[in-house]
C-alpha cells in the first residue's frame, strides 16, 4: 500500500511519500521517513521490500557521499540517478536482486534546473515532470495530467501534491496516515509541513 | 624451490630486521614534513609544501586530505602511495557508517589504516606503504580532539603533539619543548606553524594549515592568514631575541660571586677576574 | 516485452534508410512517461532501435556505447554498419541463458568509401540476425507494423517519400497496439545528414 509522488516546478521539486510500515495487515510504524536527502541538492524516496528498501537507501547514500570526498565534487542529479539506475540493474540480474522502487529528484546548481527521475525495481528509469509509484499512481498520474504546470510556483506546487495525497486517502480502501514532504531547489533540501 | 625466497620483499635479515619496512621508514623521512598539534578543544594539522612550479596548479597537490566529516590526515613519503592508502581509509569509513550506522571513531580509522600498512609487511608480491600519517579529528559525541600517528611498519600511537617526515626530530623536539596542555584555537595554530618554521626556511607560502574545532568543523586556513600567523611569530623572535641580550647581562650581574685578587706574581702579568660560584 | 511495450521500424530507401520508435513507457496497462526513446545514435550514419523491456534499453545502450568507443579507439575508425550488427549480435548471445529482453534494430549506410549503401537488420533476444533488404519490424506492436510496412513500402524511395511512408506505417499500427504509441520520433539517415522528427500521434 506504499505510495510516493513526486512532481517538479519552477526552481524546485517536491517529493512526498506516505510514512506508515505495514506488515500484512498490520501497522507497526506511523512515522517512517521514507524521504532520504542523499546530497545537498538530491532527494530520493523508496518503497518495496521492506530491508531492502532502507538498506538500498543507505548503500547509495554512502556511495554518493564517497564520490563527493575522493572527488571533492558532487555528482549533478542525472549522474547520480544514471549511477543508481545501474546499481539496480546490474543487482536484478544478480543472486539476490533488491526490489526497491525509486523517486530521484535534484536540482542541478550548474543548469539551474530541477529534474525528476522515475525508477523501478528493475533498473527502469525515466525522466519525467511528476511520477508516482504504488497504488497511488493509478489516482495521482491522472490528477497531474490535469493539474501539473512546470512553471508552478512552489506554493502552487504544494497545493497539487495535496491534490494528490487527498485523493489517494479518499479513494485508496485503507487509509496512508501522514506524509513525509520535502523539496529541494537552488537553497538545498528543507521539509515541508502539509 | 628458489621462488619461495622472493614471493615477499619483506623477509626478516639473519638480526631480526625487516629491510623493506626501514627503507619505507627512509622514504618518510625524505618525504615533506607534516605537524599535528592538540589544543584544548581544537587540533591543528600542519604540513610543508612543496613549491608548485610556475604552470602547475596547486589546487590538485593535496597533503591534508578528509577521510570524512570528522577526520582528517595528513601523510610524509611517497605522494602515490598514500592516495592508495586515503582512498581504503575513505571507503571504510562509508562502509562503517553503512554497516553500524555510527560515523568511526578516530581510533578506529587509524588502527584500520594501520592494519593496512601491517598487511603490506606480511604478503606476497607486495610492498609497505612508503608513508607515515598523522590522523586528527574527534569522535562523535565527545569534545576531546584526537591526534594519532601511524608508521609503515603498522604501527600506530597516539600524542599530544608530533611530526613526521623530513626533519620531523627537530620540530618534535621542538614541540616537546614548546607544547602545553589546554591551548586555545590560535594558540595551538601558532606553535604549529612556529614548530614548521624550524624546518620551512620559505615561511608562509609553503605552509598549509588544516584546523578541526569540533565534529565535523574543518577549515583550512588562506595564505593571508597563514601569513598574518609568520609576520607575528618573526616580531615576536625580534623581541625576544632584543631581551634575550638583555637577560644574559642580568645574569651575569644578578650571579652571586665573589672577586678574588690573586697572589701577586699574577697579578703583574695580567689583571684577571675570575668568576666564581658560590 | 509486454512490460514497459514500445515498438520499432527501421526501412531502407533510395540510398537512405530511416528508422522510428515510439515513445511510450509502460508499466504493464499504465503509461509513466512518454518522452521514453528506443533509438540512439551509434555514429553519424549508424542508429540502433532497442526495443523491449525498459531496463535492458538503457543497459544496452551503455554497452554499446562503450563497445563501439572501444572499438574506434582501437581500430581507428568508425565502424561498419555490418559489423555493428554482429557486434550486437555477440554481445547478445553472450547472455544466451539469461537473456537481455529486447531485440534490437540496426539501421545506417556503409562508410563512403563503400558507396554509403543502405543497411538495416534485426536479431531476436539472443541475437539470431535478420538481414533484410526492404524493412524489419520489432516490439509489442510488431504484427501490426509488418502489415502496414507490407502494404505501404516499395523499393527505391526518395528519403522525404521514406519519412512519410515509415512515419505512416509507424503511427497507424501503434494506434492498434495498446502497449506502443503516445508519438513517435523518427530519423531519416542520408549520406549528407540525419534528419531527426518528433511526431505527435493519439495521445490516448
Amino acid at each position: 500500500m506504499e505510495c510516493s509522488f513526486a512532481l517538479t516546478g519552477k526552481g524546485y521539486v517536491l517529493i512526498a511519500a506516505d510514512m506508515t510500515s505495514a506488515r500484512s495487515i498490520v501497522k507497526m510504524k506511523h512515522d517512517e521517513d521514507k524521504v532520504k536527502p542523499l546530497g545537498p541538492h538530491l532527494l530520493m524516496t523508496y518503497s518495496g521490500e521492506p530491508g531492502d528498501t532502507v538498506q538500498f537507501a543507505e548503500y547509495v547514500e554512502r556511495n554518493l557521499r564517497l564520490y563527493q570526498i575522493r572527488n571533492h565534487s558532487v555528482l549533478r542529479p542525472h549522474s547520480a540517478a544514471s549511477w543508481i539506475r545501474r546499481t539496480l540493474a546490474d543487482s536484478l540480474r544478480s543472486r539476490s536482486p533488491y526490489s526497491v522502487n525509486l523517486l530521484v529528484g535534484g536540482y542541478d546548481v550548474s543548469e539551474h534546473e530541477p529534474h525528476l527521475y522515475w525508477i523501478d525495481y528493475l533498473g527502469t528509469m525515466a525522466t519525467v515532470p511528476f511520477a508516482a509509484h504504488g497504488y497511488g499512481s493509478y489516482f495521482a498520474l491522472s490528477l497531474l495530467d490535469r493539474y501539473h504546470n512546470p512553471s508552478a510556483s512552489l506554493e502552487e506546487g504544494i497545493e497539487t501534491l495535496k491534490r494528490c495525497i487527498d485523493e489517494v486517502q479518499k479513494r485508496l480502501i485503507i487509509g496512508l496516515g501522514k506524509f513525509k514532504v520535502r523539496v529541494v531547489d537552488k537553497d538545498g533540501v528543507r521539509e515541508i509541513e502539509i | 624451490m628458489s621462488r619461495s625466497y622472493d614471493r615477499a620483499l619483506t623477509v626478516f635479515s639473519p638480526d631480526g630486521h625487516l629491510f623493506q619496512v626501514e627503507y619505507a621508514l627512509e622514504a618518510v623521512r625524505r618525504g615533506t614534513c607534516a605537524v599535528g598539534v592538540r589544543g584544548k578543544d581544537v587540533v591543528v594539522l600542519g604540513v610543508e609544501k612543496k613549491s608548485v612550479l610556475q604552470l602547475q596548479d596547486p589546487r590538485t597537490v593535496r597533503k591534508v586530505v578528509m577521510l570524512d566529516d570528522h577526520v582528517c590526515l595528513a601523510f610524509a613519503g611517497l605522494t602515490a602511495d598514500g592516495r592508495v592508502l586515503i582512498d581504503k581509509a575513505r571507503i571504510e569509513c562509508q562502509s562503517h557508517r553503512l554497516t553500524v550506522e555510527d560515523p568511526v571513531s578516530v581510533e578506529y580509522i587509524t588502527r584500520h589504516i594501520a592494519g593496512i600498512q601491517q598487511r603490506y609487511t606480511q604478503s606476497g608480491g607486495v610492498r609497505p606503504f612508503g608513508i607515515s600519517t598523522l590522523i586528527v579529528g574527534f569522535d562523535p559525541q565527545d569534545p576531546r580532539p584526537r591526534l594519532y600517528q601511524t608508521e609503515p611498519g603498522g604501527i600506530y600511537s597516539a600524542w599530544k603533539a608530533n611530526a613526521i617526515g623530513r626533519s620531523s626530530k627537530t620540530v618534535r623536539e621542538f614541540l616537546e619543548k614548546n607544547h602545553k596542555d589546554d591551548m586555545g584555537r590560535d594558540e595551538t595554530i601558532k606553535l604549529t606553524i612556529k614548530s614548521l618554521l624550524e624546518v620551512v626556511q620559505t615561511g608562509a607560502k609553503n605552509i598549509e594549515i588544516a584546523v578541526m574545532e569540533s565534529y565535523g568543523k574543518v577549515t583550512n586556513l588562506d595564505l593571508a592568514q597563514i601569513e598574518a600567523i609568520v609576520a607575528e611569530i618573526e616580531r615576536e623572535k625580534e623581541r625576544r631575541s632584543g631581551s634575550v641580550r638583555d637577560w644574559r647581562q642580568l645574569r651575569l650581574h644578578r650571579q652571586p660571586c665573589t672577586w678574588v685578587r690573586l697572589p701577586q706574581t699574577h697579578r703583574r702579568r695580567s689583571v684577571s677576574l675570575v668568576l666564581q660560584s658560590p | 516485452m509486454e512490460l514497459n511495450g514500445g515498438s520499432v521500424v527501421a526501412m531502407v530507401g533510395k540510398n537512405c534508410v530511416a528508422i522510428a520508435s515510439d515513445l511510450r513507457l509502460g508499466n504493464q496497462a499504465l503509461t509513466v512517461a512518454t518522452n521514453f526513446e528506443k533509438v540512439f545514435p551509434v555514429t553519424d550514419r549508424i542508429y540502433l532501435g532497442l526495443p523491449g523491456l525498459a531496463t535492458d534499453v538503457a543497459t544496452l545502450r551503455e554497452r554499446f556505447r562503450y563497445r563501439v568507443n572501444m572499438y574506434t579507439i582501437k581500430e581507428e575508425r568508425e565502424i561498419e554498419p555490418e559489423t555493428f550488427a554482429h557486434l550486437v549480435s555477440s554481445t547478445l548471445y553472450e547472455k544466451r541463458f539469461g537473456p537481455y529482453f529486447i531485440e534490437p534494430v540496426v539501421a545506417g549506410l556503409t562508410s563512403p568509401e563503400r558507396g554509403s549503401k543502405p543497411f538495416i537488420a534485426a536479431t531476436d533476444l539472443i541475437g539470431c540476425l535478420n538481414f533484410a533488404k526492404d524493412f524489419v519490424v520489432c516490439g509489442t506492436a510488431s504484427s501490426k507494423l509488418f502489415g502496414v510496412a507490407e502494404g505501404l513500402w516499395e523499393p527505391d524511395l526518395e528519403p522525404d517519400e521514406l519519412f512519410e511512408t515509415i512515419s505512416q506505417t509507424l503511427l497507424n499500427a501503434v494506434d492498434r497496439d495498446a502497449f506502443s504509441g503516445w508519438g513517435a520520433i523518427v530519423h531519416v539517415i542520408t549520406p549528407e545528414k540525419v534528419v531527426t522528427r518528433t511526431l505527435k500521434g493519439r495521445m490516448d
